[in-house]
Parts: structure tokens; sequence; C-alpha cells
């Protein structure tokens, strides 16, 4: 099979695992039946990413662009109609993220067949997996803006489905709807910026060129002429929508000011965070940018790298303060995403995807060790409650160790030899040295500020890390009756961890195979920021910055020092004023959440009760008080009507009566008197109907 | 035998109304008619849509004999001396919503199954009302177009008021009363086509010769185009109708601020009426629109683009903000349809192709969604008995299957893709942002034309966009409290108050379909476009001006 059958085949498999599973449910197979089926699906689609990875690797590594009509939008003057497309678009960097999402997902599935064991809705929690993994691979497969926003929402809501799983409680039933509304935020900038683009290019949303059209790049690029990168004023339309498309990543990825939800994600089950934060839904984001990096112009890099800055500096201060496990991992996702969609801003295109998948790894392998603790400590994630698990859970301990190695850019001195993190943190530095050298040559002084703010956060990222560990493994037991009951877990859970250890350990040995093979794909529009001229600054800057100063060491080293005694030394240093109010304020996260409980959340309820009491009060008021004008008018009328129209009948009624009654006298028998009355009686209706009569045989009847 | 067919499916369901009425003391046999009528109808209808689909081109069908995309025609002399025909047929524009319609109808007599009091009375009004939809959706003339629109008020007028809840009469009489108003609209619009209008077969003045009602025709005819912008120098005829149509059609959609019957009607309506209101009922607002306002008043349709355009983004947004102000249960889904057909005014407002493909596509995705969330919250009530959002929770737990279908329902209400709500959405939005080429291009009385109109276009659509914030916030606060939480007794059911066969019937078809139509739009899309084509001709120059 050629390999974008192999992908399309790959991204169905889940997809259809989840359907039977869902369909079929607990009346067919027991859970444990439906657990391994869906190890098995998402194997399948393993095992074909693999594989269309050796073909197209071997092949002749030219991209497959393919665009199958979809939604109609109208028709040819021939009468052939226009649509919207999808379709699969495979190259390197669609194989390479194919393989990363499916071992990932893979291991991840067998690691929450330990970890689910016993919930009562463990099937359930496997189809949700099949249903994100299969929107994942939607998206990386994605040809068209509208297929990634067709995955992007399916993304979206199977990440609310997993984060709420656990719906019972209060917490995953604000977190997952938290994370669904914030990427909804995200996602109205990827609807306008695809809106603009979808009228900029003729109604054709397919990103590189197909056998239906030139695509958006092709369009914008030859047929209007733009080269983004030297874009002038009157092509606003074109930063805006850069920008509306990466707000769409912001919002997946989490980027400052959308960042609060991911965080808050921790409320789901464990394996959950592991694969949210690193195959799948965050990795969405960074992959969107990279995707539609030839459209970003120079300010549109500018507005990816400052989000992105910001990001890695506040989440990376937050990170050190924190003691819930999940949420110093959550944290650190945060700021390496950070660095990542710096990367993409810079212009390094290449490391930012060599840090996505780097990441990924150890990423995943931290947050199912972190799972694996919290399952032995039967749900504690307080890690001043820890300490010591180190003799008890030597498996996860040492996997724990390696991948906060790797996130901390380990390195042997002098050597290549180093854990994966380092290769991809390392180009995304030297990167941003272009990028700030780039940015002081345009006037921009100020621009070093990207490269100084990275690598302080590397030296801090080794630190809280460092400190995750020490507290968590190292040191006396903190709580002796949890210490007592914790065990080492079972192979489901230890199996996936030494996996994904051993891809931090190796991954980065392929960097210059992995490298070279993003890179090419690198749009000719990222020339200036050649992926050539990266390594080479790379590797003059390793040794300039990172390797000189031993600067992971260092930090490990503060890291051991301050805590091996538990939070002891650092809660006097917490305790000293100034510093206490600065570690209150990053402890609550820099009160993000407050503020947007306060701006967006209550103005958004203060706006809908407005609207709602204006709309019951002012709107139906008009109708209701139109109405009640309407009925008044009709009592009015009505009681005219019987007061005075009526009255008069009444009246003459009435009149009748009192005449009668007085004539009831005369009613004696009187037969001269009655022929009386009868006779002024038919006088009278003569006379007034006389007239009328005349009237009629001197005008003519009225006609109809 | 299409022209039979088309006839059939206006009068089977009167035959059937009065069906129902026959037996006595038997309402299950009145129920079996309705269902028979129903299902016999969509079977009609399904191999009309078979053969429609089949033939490429259209039977030619104009009295001046031009190219037409209407067909299974059958046009009778109905009042001769106002030239008032019964003139009925099938286009792209009728057939998508005669099958939502007729599919509609027999989920909506299951769902009414249960209905005990006067069974007869319900099952031969809901066939009248039936009748109305159907012609509604199949006329093209003029007259008869009005005579289908009023016959579809009435029933629905004792359904509500008969069959409904509390405040009842309240909503039955507000729901009558405000859309007579949108008639005696259309009524004016009527009159003025009478003196208006020269004969379009001969071109004489409406004076001398007859004039016409036929939609098809008027919206063709270049005489019937200059009888309409004369008038005032700036208060074209034309710009009067248009505005006339469009409050009328306005209020059935409902559009803000023409919508406040609906949340009544909705919350005291039966769940099942609820379920045709939403489902059908709007889209007749929305068809008229289609078929009326815009082929025959193409150049007032330009002229207004921006307050049409502005009353579908204050619906999309509006709607979706007193959404999320609801507790009760039902109005909040009775205002989700007017944020969600906010975006049919929108496309169709925009006139570009992509819009127009969007307007129609939501009103078929839409029919399935509310019908749907309607019949969710009914499920729900009628064990229940109330709809406060805030003494719900932990349904996912007791009643785990349906909360499955729910959430299909809710999601495709919520736009998520793969599902009905979805195309729709997205088609009009993008058609929105494609209408910055023809307005910057087009006449200078053409509001925003000219350099500004990108500025304009976008923030319009900007705030159309920030519907799907508005939108998943008010579906999933709602999903959280109703769905979420822990199981509490007072909702779970057992025995006989389980969900029966019948609703997981009615829930898992309209499913079906709302999964059907978002991975596969095109089996709506691909029988719109040409008639779109067609009748939409007066703005295709402004497609081919912006090179898509």
């Amino acid at each position: 099979m050629t390999p974008e059958n192999l992908l399309v085949l790959a991204t169905a498999l889940p997809a259809i695992g989840f359907a039977i599973v869902i369909l079929l449910g607990a009346r067919v197979a027991n859970e444990k039946v439906w657990s391994w089926f869906t190890v098995g699906m998402v194997g399948g689609s393993l095992v074909c990413s693999v594989i269309a990875y050796v073909n197209f690797m071997a092949g002749s590594g030219e991209p497959v662009s393919i665009a199958w009509n979809w939604l109609q939008i109208g028709v040819n003057a021939d009468g052939s109609g226009r649509y919207l497309q999808i379709g699969p678009y495979v190259d390197k960097m669609t194989v390479l993220l194919f393989a990363m999402v499916t071992i990932i997902s893979t291991l991840v599935h067998i690691y929450s067949i330990g970890y689910m064991e016993g919930d009562s809705r463990k099937t359930r929690f496997m189809a949700y997996m099949q249903l994100f993994t299969f929107s994942m691979l939607g998206i990386v497969l994605g040809n068209s803006l509208l297929q990634l926003y067709i995955f992007w929402e399916l993304v979206g809501i199977s990440s609310y489905l997993l984060i709420g799983f656990w719906y019972e409680k209060r917490g995953p039933q604000l977190a997952c709807k938290k994370a669904f509304v914030m990427n909804r935020i995200g996602d109205m900038g990827f609807a306008v910026g695809m809106g603009i683009l979808f009228f900029k290019c003729g109604g054709d949303l397919v990103l590189r060129s197909a056998e239906s059209g030139p695509g958006i790049f092709g369009t914008i690029m030859d047929r209007l002429a733009i080269d983004p990168l030297n874009a002038g004023a009157d092509n606003w339309w074109l930063t805006l929508a850069g920008i509306g498309l990466f707000m769409g990543a912001m919002g997946k990825s989490a980027q400052f000011p959308l960042q609060t939800w991911l965080p808050d994600a921790m409320e789901g089950p464990t394996p959950v965070s592991s694969i949210v934060h690193s195959a799948t839904m965050v990795a969405a984001g960074v992959y969107l940018t990279a995707r539609i990096f030839p459209l970003l112009t120079p300010a549109a890099h500018l507005f990816v790298a400052t989000i992105g800055l910001i990001t890695l500096i506040m989440a990376a201060l937050i990170a050190c303060v924190q003691t819930d496990i999940k949420k110093v991992l959550a944290y650190s996702t945060l700021s390496q995403l950070g660095y990542m969609v710096l990367a993409l801003g810079a212009g390094s295109y290449t490391y930012a995807m060599f840090h996505l998948v780097t990441h990924a790894f150890f990423k995943c392998c931290l947050f199912q060790c972190a799972g694996s603790v919290i399952h032995a400590a039967h749900h504690e994630q307080e890690m001043t409650k820890y300490g010591g698990l180190l003799r008890k859970m030597p498996i996860t301990a040492a996997c724990f160790a390696v991948c906060t190695l790797a996130i901390a850019g380990a390195s042997i001195p002098y050597t290549e030899m180093a854990l994966s993190g380092y290769y991809s943190k390392d180009g995304i530095i030297a990167a941003t040295v272009n990028y700030g050298d780039a940015l002081a040559a345009h006037g921009m002084d100020w621009g070093k500020v990207f490269y100084w703010g990275p690598t302080i956060i590397a030296y801090v990222t080794a630190f809280y890390m460092t400190r995750a560990f020490v507290l968590t493994f190292l040191g006396k037991p903190r709580d002796r009756h949890l210490h007592d009951h914790a065990h080492e877990v079972n192979w489901t859970m230890w199996f996936p961890q030494v996996v994904l250890a051993s891809f931090a350990v190796f991954i980065g040995w392929s960097f210059f195979k992995v490298g070279a093979n993003i890179h090419e794909t690198a749009p000719e529009m990222a020339q200036p920021f050649d992926p050539e001229h990266d390594l080479a600054h790379g590797f003059h800057f390793v040794h300039a910055a990172l390797l000189h100063g031993f600067g992971w060491m260092i930090s490990i080293g503060l890291g051991f020092a301050l805590y091996v005694n538990g939070l002891s030394i650092a809660s006097k240093i917490a305790a000293i004023p100034g510093i206490a109010q600065i570690h209150w304020w990053l402890y609550n996260k820099m009160g993000f959440d407050g503020l947007y409980d306060i701006i967006a959340v209550n103005l958004g309820k203060a706006l809908s009760s407005i609207l709602g009491a204006f709309d019951r009060y002012v709107v139906d008021g008009a109708v209701n008080g139109a109405a009640w004008i309407g009925r008044e008018l009709g009592f009015l009328v009505g009681g005219f009507d019987y007061q005075y129209v009526d009255g008069t009948v009444r009246g003459s009624g009435r009149a009748a009566l009192r005449l009668g009654s007085i004539l009831h006298r005369t009613q004696a028998g009187n037969i001269r008197m009655y022929v009386l009355i009868l006779f002024v009686a038919v006088f009278t209706g003569l006379a007034i109907a006389t007239p009328f009569a005349l009237g009629w045989v001197w005008f003519g009847l009225p006609s109809h | 035998m299409n022209e039979l067919f088309v006839n059939l499916i206006i009068f089977l369901p009167l035959l059937g109304a009065v069906g129902c009425l026959l037996p006595r003391d038997n309402p299950a046999l009145s129920r079996m008619i309705a269902m028979v009528t129903a299902v016999v109808v969509l079977l009609i209808n399904v191999a009309l849509a078979w053969s429609f689909y089949g033939e490429a081109g259209g039977t030619s069908y104009l009295p001046s004999g031009g190219e037409s995309v209407v067909r299974y025609v059958t046009d009778l002399v109905w009042i001769e001396s106002v030239n008032i025909h019964y003139l009925v047929g099938v286009d792209g524009l009728s057939m998508p919503l005669l099958l939502l319609t007729s599919i509609l109808n027999v989920l909506i007599i299951a769902a009414g199954w249960n209905v005990e009091k006067h069974t007869k009375a319900f099952m031969s009004l809901y066939l009248v009302l039936m009748f109305g939809m159907y012609g509604v959706f199949l006329a093209l003339d003029f007259f008869l177009f009005y005579v289908f629109f009023e016959v579809s008020l009435l029933p629905m007028y004792f359904l509500i008021g008969i069959w409904g809840g509390p405040r009842k009469e309240y909503a039955a009489i507000k729901f009558f009363i405000y859309t007579l108003v949108g008639s005696i609209c259309l009524l004016m619009v009527m009159l003025g086509f009478y003196f208006l209008v020269p004969d379009v077969a001969t071109g004489a003045a409406a004076a001398g010769g007859k004039p016409s009602f036929n939609m098809i025709a008027l919206a063709a005819d270049e005489g019937v185009q200059q009888a309409f912008n004369h008038g005032g120098q700036f208060w074209t005829y034309a710009k009067w109708f248009f505005i006339l149509l469009f409050i009328s059609f306005a209020i059935k959609v409902p559009a803000v601020p023409f919508h406040t019957w609906l949340p009544d009607a909705h919350v005291e309506a039966p769940t099942p009426i609820s379920m045709i209101l939403a489902g059908v009922l709007l889209k007749m607002g929305g068809y008229a629109l289609m078929r009326i306002s815009y082929p025959i008043f193409p150049d007032a349709a330009k002229w207004a683009w921006f307050g049409v355009a502005i009353v579908g983004v204050v619906s999309i947004v509006y709607g979706a903000f007193c959404a999320m102000a609801q507790t009760d249960w039902k109005k909040l889904v009775a205002y989700s349809s007017v944020s969600h057909m906010g975006y049919v005014i929108l496309g169709l407002a925009v006139l570009t192709e992509a819009g127009r493909n969007g307007a129609y596509f939501q009103m078929i995705g839409h029919g399935i969604s509310s019908a749907m969330m309607f019949f969710l919250v009914g499920v729900v009530y009628e064990r229940a008995h109330h709809r406060d959002l805030n003494r719900f929770g932990g349904l996912w737990n007791t009643m785990p299957a349906y909360t499955g279908l729910a959430a299909v329902g809710f999601f495709a209400g919520l736009g998520l893709p793969l599902l009905c709500g979805f195309p729709g959405e997205v088609l009009s939005l993008m058609g929105t942002f494609g209408a910055i080429e023809w307005i910057e291009n087009a006449p200078s009385w053409v509001p925003f034309s000219g350099a500004g109109s990108s500025a304009t276009v976008i923030t319009l659509g900007v705030f159309a966009a920030s519907g799907v914030i508005l939108t998943a916030g008010y579906i999933l606060w709602m999903f959280q409290r109703v769905y979420m939480g822990p199981a509490r007794p007072e909702y779970t059911y057992s025995g006989r108050d389980m969900v029966n066969g019948r609703e997981y019937f009615v829930m898992a078809v309209l499913a079906l379909f709302a999964i059907i139509l978002g991975v596969w739009p095109a089996v709506v899309l691909d029988m719109i476009s040409n008639t779109f084509n067609a009748i939409y001709a007066p703005f295709s120059s402004l497609a081919s001006a912006a090179g898509f």
C-alpha cells in the first residue's frame, strides 16, 4: 500500500474501534476484552504508521497531496461544483508524527489498562481514548485548513469527554467545560483566519497544491505574488489571518493568555494527562503553526515569538512553587510548549517540530510515572506527602530520573552524547540567537530578550524538575502511612514507562537524521532561518551557553541541595518578606484564574443575565405591551360599545319596557286603543323608512 | 407519475386528517391512521427524491417557455379573474426540506404516541398541519403559498392551546397573533403584486393583462423587475416589498427582535409540537426568504445586505446569550434555535454561494438537531415533571444510553464537526468572508461598498464566529448541570419508567441522521446547488466578479 493509504487506514482504525466499543459496549464483552481490543486497534495503527514511515523514507520523499471534495460551496459556469476539500497530505513531518502519535497512544492505551483497573466505566474510557487518537491523527493527516479545523474540534470534544471522565466530581466537570470553552476562544480566531484565507484564495482551503488547485500557499505566493516575509502594510490581512490561525494554536497548545485550562485538565485520569501533554491536543497547536508556517508575516512571527516567550517564562516560574506533582508537570508542559512556539516565531520550524517529538516522549513518560506514584499513593497528589519512594518504586523512579535529565537537557560536556531534550532545546536557543540578531538588525535591540529568556529558563527547567524528582523519590518519607502502602505498579504500567524512557534516551541520537528529515520539508520561505544555519549556530551555541556553563548540572545540584530534606529549607526561603508575596502570587498561578473569573466568566454571565432580562422585559415586554394596548383598546371600545352603542339599544329596550308598563294599563281589552297604537306604530315606521326607500330609488341600490 | 406524487404529498395528509376523525372511541386507530399517512407520504417523498436525484436536467417550466429547474409541475387555474393558479412543483430548494419534513413527521407521530388527551383531534390537527407544511414547500404560486402559510398556522394554535402546558392559552394566542402580523405584511406584498406586476406572458401592464403570482416567473422576468424598481426615487417598490417580506419571514424564522413568541410557544407546547415547530415551521421562514425575497428582489437584497446581516449576527450572539441565561431547559433549547437560525439569515444576507449553501444546510441540520434536542428534553420532562436546570444532575449515571444519544444531539447543536450542525455554520461563516469581494466592487448604493468593505465584513465575521464560544458555553453548562454529577435517586428510573423502545427509536433515528448529514453533507448540497445557481442568476455576476 502507498503511504497515504496506510496513513488513512491508520487514522480510520481507532475511529472504527471507537464506534464498535461504544455501540456494542458491555453487553457483548467484558472490559478486559474491550481494553485489549482497543490496544489492538491502535496497535494496528502503529504498524501502519511505521510501515508508512519506512516506505516513505525509503521512497523519493516527494510529498503526496490529495484533496477530496467534501463541502460544496457553489457551482462553476460549466455546471461542475466547487468544493471545500479534505484529504491526506503526506510528507516527512506527517509520517514522523504519525509514528510518534501512534507509539505514544499505544503505550498510553496499555498504561490505561493498569491505571483504570477497577473503574466501572473502563470500557468507555478506552473508547474515548480511541476517539482521541483518531482525532489527533486526523489533524496530522490534514491537507486543508477545513480538515484541520474538523479534527481540531474533535480533539476538543474527546478531551472534554476524557477530562470530564469522572464527572461525578465537581472538579472534572468544571475542568472539561473550561478546556472546551477556552479552546473555542482560540477556534474563533481559527475560523476567522480560515475565513480570510477562504476569501483571498478563492474558496480554496487546501494548504498545498493538489490536483484540484494551487492551494493556499500556491495562490498567495504565485497568483497574488505575495512574499509573506516581506509583506507590506496593504497585506495586513495576511498577518491577521496568520494570527487568527495561530489563535487556534494558542487555545490547543495552551499558550498565554489561554493557558489556564491545561493545569485544570489534570482533573482527568492521569493517562489522559499523559497523552494530552505529549502526543495529542497540545501538540496539535504547534503542529498547526508549523503547517501554516509559510503564511506567517514578520509581524505574525513577532506575535508568535512573544506569546511563546511569555508562556515559557511564566509557566516555568509557576512550576517552581507548585506542590501537586501533576501541576508541576502541567506547567512544565506549558513552558516547553512555549519553547516550541518561540522557535516557530523565531523561524526555526525544524527545531520546534524536533522538540515536539522529543518532548512528547519524555513528558508522556513523566506523566505516566507521576500517575504510577499517584496510583501507588492512593490518589494523593501532593508532593509534600511523598518522599523516599525510590526504594518502593525503583522502575518508576528510574524512568522519572531519566526523563528529568532529558527535559533538563543533560549532556556530557564537550561531546555529542546527550539525552534527547538537549538536542532540541539547544537548537531552539540557537535559533533565538539568530532571531534576536535579525530583530536587532531592524532596530529592535530588545530582540535579545528572545534569546536570554529561553536560556535562563533552561536552567529553571532543570531546577524545578529536579525539585519534583527529589521531593517524590528521595529524602525521608513524609507520610508514613502512604509510604508503607506504596508499591511498584504492575507491568501494564511500568512497561510503557520503560519504553518511553528509552525513547527519551535514544531519540536524540538520530538527531541529524530526524532533524534533516524535517527540515527538508521546511518551506522555502524559511530560508532566512535556514535549518543548516540553525545547525551551525546550534553547535557554536551549545559550547557557548549550556555546555560551557554546565548549566544543567548547576540547576540539578541546586535542586538536590534545596529539597533533599523536603520542603524545610524552601519553606524558610518562601517565608522571607517580599519573596513570600511572589511565592503566593506564583503559587496561585499568577492570578489568571481569578482574573478570568472576574473578567470573562462573570462578565459573560452578567451579560447573559442582562440580555436575558432585556429579552424578557424589554423585547418581549414590547410585544406584551403591544398586546396589552390592543387588549385595553379592545376593552375601551368594548366598554364604549356596551355603554353607549349597546346602551342606546338597551336604553331603548328599557324605554320600551317602561312604555309597555305604562301602556299595559291601556291593555284593558280596549280594541280601539289597540288599533290606535298599531296605526301610530306603522305610521312612525313608514315615516322613518320612507326617506331610505326614496333614497334607494333616487340614487340606486347600493351595489357590491 | 411524479406529478401525481407531488399532489399526493399535499392532499394525503388532508385525507388522513379526515380519516383520523372517523373512528369512534378508538384513539389507537386514529393514531395508526396518522402514522400510516405519515409513512406513506415519507415513502412518496423518498421515491420523488430518488427520481429527482437521478435526473440530470429539470423539466422545463415557465409560462414564457424559458428553462427552469422546477420539475413535476401541476398547473391548474384556480381563480381565473385574478390569475391565481394552483401551481405546485419540486426543485432543489424544496426537495431536501420535503424529505426533512416527512422524516420528522413519522418521528413526531411516534413521539406523540402517548398523547392520551383527545388523541383523535390531536392526530387530525397534526395531519392538517402536515398538509400546510407540504403545501408551503411545494407551492410556486404566491397566493397559494400564502394560503398554505396560513393553513399551517391554525392547527398549531390549537395544538399548543389545547395540549400545551400551564400557560398554553397565552402562548398559543401570542404565537398566532404574532405570526398573523407577519401574514399581514405578506398580504400587503401580495396586493402590491396584484397592482404592479405586469402580465408575465404578454408583458402587458397590470391594468390590461392579468397579473401573475407565479414566483418562478416573477423572479426571472425583466419587466417585473422594472416594475418593482419604480416608485420613489430611493424607496422603490422593491425595497418596500423586501422589507415587508423580511419582517414577515423574520417573525417565522424567528430573528431578533421578532423572536419572543418562540420561547413561550416552545415552553408551553407539548414535546412533539415543539419538535415540529423547531424542526420544520421555523424553516418555512428561511425557505420563504430563499424562495421569494431574494430571487424576486435581487437589487433590494443587495441594498439590504448589511441590515439583514446585522439581524443575523445579532440573532446568533444575542440568542446565545439569552440561552445562557435560562434556567428552564426547554427555553434554553428554544433560544438556541434563535441563535442557530441566525446563521441562516447571515448566510443569505451576504449573497455568496457558500453563504446560501450554508444557510440552506443549516436549516436542514438544525431541523434534525433541534427536533432531537426538544425530544431529549421531553423524555426527561415526562419523567421528572420539571425542567429546572438547577435541579437536575447525574443523569449520565442513571440513564447512560439515553445520555449517549443526548450527547450526539446536543453536540450537533454545538456545531461539532461530523455532526449535522457543523457544515451549515462553517459554510455561512466562510460565505460571509467571501462577500468582501463583491461588496468591494459593488456600486455605491450598496452599503459599505468600496475599499472599506473588508474591515466591515471581517468584523461581522468575527462577531458571528464568536457564536461558537457562546454556543459551547451554554450547551456544555447545560450538559454539566443535567447529565454530570453523582447519580440521584429522584432521577433513577426503573420498570415502566425506563426509556422505552419507542423513545429510543426516535432518538436513534435522529442521531443517525445527525451523523449522516455531518459526515456526508453532499446528500443535501448536491440537490440544492443547481437550483440555487438557476434561481439566483441575478447574483451570479457577483460570484464571477469575485473570481470564484
